[in-house]
């Protein structure tokens, strides 16, 4: 949950991350300043199944989706951090009120190891590496919204933990790497313990070949337990499989990626709200990227949430449609067209959205 | 005694297999350079391929797995590579060759680079690189002093070597040197005088042959030409005479089409621009006769 901090007290603190750190004060001109860079996301979005109240974070109309500011730098010889603050609307209370109210949040703040063979230790609060969409922010979504399973199975924020995390390469011919996470279940959905003692436990296993110069295939195993709020053992596991096309004569007017990601829980003891089992759910994305000309992409996504599906759920499926324009590396557009069906309604949800995303300052280098 | 002389000669040979240097470089052009100084004495290995835009490769794991395992990494720099490389490097956990270390090296700042933005700068001017035009490799006296550079690298890294990476680098400058005499001689004979590009990927090229641009059929660096930005260009094929276009061969050349119709009498050649960029284009030797070549319109 965010704490609803005024924006200027977020630009209090960068200030003094900036100018207060003896090494950025000491430093001849801003070589030892680290790299700063902020994206926003602005959204405009009509659904029948969506908010009108615009107290609600999630409502119809005009919004800003998210905002995020990002310095990075090397520590010293050994390390290398990160702090990622997002900042975006929180629930208003009373929720009627109709004012809009934001919240900044760590997202992701760590250190890691840049001087050890063979290995990346890092420690903070990071995205875990359930599944691959879990590891993404928000501005680097294929889609606008996340899928279905992320939301009702670890919350809008996805897996984010305080955790300490190693990644090791596999002396294999292909790229292998194992990565073991302990992490703090402090989860709003999935992993959430009172007890300060409680550590949870991730494995991910993720693989990748080149099948061509042209083509690769990744191929991503996960699994996690730890206590949830009935301070039960839950579990988790997904699997994700993606292959990306880009042709190396003419791979800047076309390429191709398909993604597909399953991800299941077993939330042991959670009922709903009439007492029924609901421990046992998941959910399952499957979508197709198209790059058609330099700056252009048109994408499809199929989505079901109900896989498996406790006896009383409502099984959703959902079909997206986006058409995208990248001016620049710094800048998108993109317009998105959901159609969501719940088993238990009669009636689908129709939803438009036009999304714009900025970035500003250094230069990102960009995951695969 | 047989035997142990036999052991000996084994234990020799795979000692000499494993001091064998390898080298992973991010374009094909530093690979070809690094590949002629070291000669047999390393394996030589590109992550970008001769046909592809380096602005824009993709950081796969799997060249993470080859730089997990290099010696040495050789890169342009001028931030070339500034959307992928450090992805590679950070993915490879090989600190030997992170920036800063001995196995690092960075060649675009030590070859004065060209076209360095004075005052401020923004990217409203497009995709304007801070400290320079990174495309030097197509200058052949800058990759001349390119060469010394990686031959002084493995030499610092193979010490027992050093002579004959120096020898190898001092062979490969002295003849680029010789051969840029007479490539400028060709060109100058030609009577061409202006030419266009598509991207200023040809700049260090044009400028050592004395070739002026005078314009760039990207409006602004990185973004792809408007029909506004190309009725101006032809405006000036006509009134300054511009015989010649280039157009880089990983960029769409359809674009030239409407000026050809427009202005019939302007050249449109499709080029590599670097090495393995087209069949027989093996060397840096080879791509710059090719560009001779179309300029002569051979």
């Amino acid at each position: 949950m965010k704490h609803p901090i005024q924006g200027r007290l977020l630009a209090v603190a960068l200030s003094s991350f900036l100018f207060y750190f003896p090494a950025a004060r000491a430093a001849s001109g801003k070589a030892f300043n680290p790299d700063l860079s902020a994206n926003f996301l602005g959204l405009i979005r009509q659904g029948t199944g969506i908010s009108n109240n615009r107290s609600n974070p999630d409502h119809n109309g005009v919004r800003l989706q998210e905002a995020e500011i990002q310095l990075s730098s090397d520590v010293d010889v050994y390390f290398k951090a990160v702090a990622l603050f997002s900042v975006s609307q929180t629930d208003t209370t009373p929720a009627a009120n109709g004012s809009t109210e934001y919240g900044i949040d760590p997202e992701e703040v760590y250190l890691e190891t840049i001087s050890l063979p063979g290995v990346t230790i890092r420690a903070g609060k990071m995205k875990l590496g359930l599944g691959k969409h879990n590891q993404l922010h928000t501005h680097a979504y294929p889609f606008i919204d996340a899928p279905l399973f992320q939301s009702a199975l670890v919350g809008d924020e996805g897996l984010n933990e305080t955790a300490v995390s190693a990644a090791v390469l596999v002396p294999a011919p292909w790229f292998s790497e194992i990565t073991v996470q302990g992490f703090t279940p402090g989860n709003s959905e999935l992993y959430r313990s009172r007890e300060s003692g409680e550590i949870g436990a991730l494995v991910r296993l993720k693989n990748l070949w080149d099948l061509s110069d042209d083509t690769t295939l990744e191929f991503g195993l996960s699994g996690t337990r730890g206590k949830n709020s009935l301070e039960k053992t839950a579990t988790a596991y997904g699997g994700d499989l993606t292959v990306k096309w880009r042709p190396s004569e003419g791979g800047k007017y076309r390429s191709l990626i398909w993604n597909s990601e399953y991800l299941g829980a077993n939330r042991k003891g959670l009922t709903d709200g009439s007492g029924n089992d609901v421990a046992k759910l998941g959910g399952l994305t499957t979508y197709v990227q198209y790059q058609f000309a330099e700056r252009w992409w048109a994408q499809a996504r199929g989505e079901v949430l109900g896989l498996p599906k406790p006896t009383e759920f409502a099984r959703v499926t959902k079909q997206s449609a986006l058409l995208a324009f990248l001016p620049s590396e710094f800048s998108g557009l993109r317009l998105q067209y959901d159609h969501t069906k719940a088993d238990d309604r009669e009636k689908s949800d129709h939803t438009v959205s036009f999304q714009y995303n900025i970035t500003i300052g250094a230069h990102p280098a960009h995951a695969y | 005694m047989n035997s142990l002389k036999y052991c000996l000669f084994i234990t020799l040979l795979s000692g000499s297999a494993s001091a064998s240097l390898n080298i992973v470089t991010t374009t094909t052009d530093l690979r070809a350079i690094a590949a002629e100084v070291a000669g047999s004495l390393a394996s030589v290995e590109s992550i970008a391929k001769g046909t592809q835009d380096p602005h824009f490769i993709e950081a796969k794991p799997s060249f993470m797995v080859k730089a997990s395992k290099a010696d040495l990494i050789i890169s342009n720099g001028l931030e070339l590579e500034v959307g992928w490389l450090p992805s590679i490097l950070s993915g490879s956990r090989n600190p030997k060759i992170k920036a800063g270390e001995k196995g690092n090296l960075e060649i675009g700042p030590a070859i004065d680079p060209l076209e360095v933005p004075t005052g401020k700068i923004s990217r409203a001017d497009g995709d304007v690189h801070p400290d320079g035009n990174p495309h030097f490799t197509l200058d052949p006296i800058r990759v001349g002093k390119a060469a010394l550079l990686i031959g002084k690298k493995l030499g610092e890294l193979d010490p027992p070597n050093a002579a004959t990476y120096a020898k190898n680098a001092d062979a490969l400058n002295a003849r680029l040197t010789e051969k840029t005499k007479a490539w400028m001689a060709r060109i100058a004979k030609t009577g061409v005088k202006k030419v266009i590009t598509y991207h200023k990927t040809l700049t260090y090229f044009l400028t050592r042959f004395s070739l002026e641009t005078p314009a760039i059929l990207e409006p602004k660096p990185g973004i792809p030409p408007t029909s506004g930005h190309i009725i101006e260009v032809i405006g000036l094929i006509k009134t300054q005479k511009i015989p010649l276009i280039l157009v880089e061969n990983y960029f769409d050349p359809t674009v030239t089409t409407k000026i050809k119709q427009e202005a019939p009498l302007v050249r449109t050649v499709t080029v590599p621009v670097a090495v393995d960029g087209a069949p027989g284009i093996t060397k840096l030797d080879d791509l710059y006769e090719t560009l001779v070549k179309s300029i002569e319109g051979k």
